[in-house]
């Protein structure tokens, strides 16, 4: 056996979400609906131009977007109810443009800080692998904050928000491999 | 209709015979040892085939890890040529960030690879270099170009999209959870470095999500382009305008199979 062979992964990680994948997905679907109705409470709550309001918009619909998928991957476990604990901590912060700013950049962080924490858990690929995307996408929004209305390299590259996701233990792994009996 | 007289019919089976016993004359004859240096002048040289290479969790890693070289070897060019002029040379304090940022991952990632029990890798992929990273700055820095500046932060902004869907897209391959969570943290650096040049190339809150441009129908820079990040190939367009105001078009592809820098490749 080749020392390359000896990595090989000695079994292949299952495609759908395990159960304890399942309630890691429900946190992140709690966490995507919080953050779709903050922006939409700070859509109603201060003043913006049309171009600020369909960005704002655009944001909201995404987050609202992934919980979406969210209820793809885990069927029935779905709730499809918001983690109040998140929203809690920023709705009186977005009754002004400028903290509203702040806010939802700090969201944005945290959702991202959450998710990528989630994606460390998840044993299943078809879950990992659409996490992945909204995470990139979550950065770029928690970036954009920092880029508008003027570039602060500082706030759109830091980021020093931490996670809310539980630690949820997966059951011990079936193992694949096979003897021969000779 | 067609006659086929007899003699005819005669005549196509024996040169048919006569055909086959040519050709098996021409093959291999028993009593005759064989030799790799018939109908060849010279002696054939043997030939070493390369090593298999297996895809793993290490192999991925040390990939990733040559991107961040091709970065940091990019933005050491665009520093030390002084490209960035006019306007631009305020970005200089950006572009140093984003190389120390790079370096940064590089360091952790190869840590990763060390502690999976890979060799780390401490240069820039040869493939992406050759194909997408020398024939851009060629043109970007071609004497009649005159958005030099402007294109190199477009080429910087490619390559940050790039690594940013290097990452995203090992996710799907690497076999270990905890070590896809520190690809995507990773991810997301390079994704923010994206967003901040797209707001130098197309700035502004309405070019923050997806647009078009008119007058060509293509998508124009923007810094949240769709609500996944996408895996599909990156656009850049840089160099000389020609006649009609269009300047050459790289398509640029995270590494496939044949970019990879499995465990047998080396730093030259």
């Amino acid at each position: 056996m080749t020392t390359a062979q000896a990595r090989l992964p000695r079994s292949t990680p299952p495609a759908q979400p395990t159960d304890a994948d399942k309630q890691l997905l429900l946190f992140s679907q709690g966490v995507e609906l919080a953050a779709r109705d903050l922006y939409k409470k700070a859509l109603e709550s201060a003043k913006y131009s049309d171009d600020e309001v369909a960005m704002l918009t655009m944001f909201g619909e995404h987050h609202n977007t992934y919980a979406q998928a969210m209820n793809g991957l885990i069927g029935k476990v779905a709730t499809n109810m918001r983690n109040d604990s998140l929203y809690s901590t920023h709705v009186g912060q977005l009754a002004s443009a400028q903290s509203a700013y702040a806010a939802l950049q700090a969201l944005e962080n945290t959702v991202a800080a959450t998710n990528t924490d989630i994606l460390g858990q998840l044993r299943g690929l078809d879950a990992a692998r659409i996490l992945a995307s909204i995470i990139t996408t979550e950065a770029r929004m928690a970036a954009v904050f920092g880029t508008l209305p003027a570039l602060s390299l500082t706030s759109a590259l830091n980021s020093s928000a931490n996670s809310l996701a539980p630690t949820i233990a997966q059951a011990p792994e079936a193992t694949t491999e096979t003897s021969v009996s000779e | 209709m067609n006659n086929i007289s007899r003699r005819d019919a005669l005549r196509v089976g024996g040169l048919s015979v006569f055909g086959a016993a040519f050709l098996a004359a021409c093959g291999k004859q028993s009593g005759v040892v064989e030799s790799s240096n018939i109908l060849s002048e010279g002696v054939v040289p043997p030939t070493t085939a390369l090593p298999a290479g297996i895809v793993t969790d290490v192999v991925l890693l040390r990939t990733a890890a040559s991107l961040e070289y091709n970065a940091i070897d990019t933005y050491n060019a665009v520093l030390e040529g002084g490209l960035l002029t006019g306007d631009y040379a305020k970005l200089t304090d950006a572009v140093k960030r984003f190389r120390d940022d790079h370096q940064a991952h590089a360091d952790a990632v190869n840590q990763l690879v060390v502690a999976s029990g890979g060799k780390a890798h401490t240069c820039a992929n040869s493939r992406i270099d050759t194909l997408y990273i020398q024939p851009a700055l060629e043109l970007i820095t071609a004497k009649d170009n005159p958005d030099m500046s402007k294109d190199i932060v477009a080429l910087a902004h490619a390559l940050e999209n790039l690594a940013t869907q290097t990452y995203q897209g090992v996710v799907a391959s690497l076999t270990s959870p905890s070590l896809r969570g520190d690809a995507i943290r990773v991810a997301q650096d390079e994704a923010r470095h994206a967003v901040v040049l797209a707001q130098v190339l197309n700035g502004g809150y309405a070019s923050v999500g997806p647009t078009t441009n008119e007058a060509t129908g293509k998508p124009n820079i923007a810094s949240v382009p769709s609500a996944y990040g996408s895996l599909s190939s990156v656009l850049l367009q840089v160099g000389t305008p020609n006649a009609d105001g269009v300047k050459a078009a790289l398509t640029l592809e995270t590494p496939s199979l044949n970019g990879l820098i499995y465990d047998f490749v080396d730093c030259q």
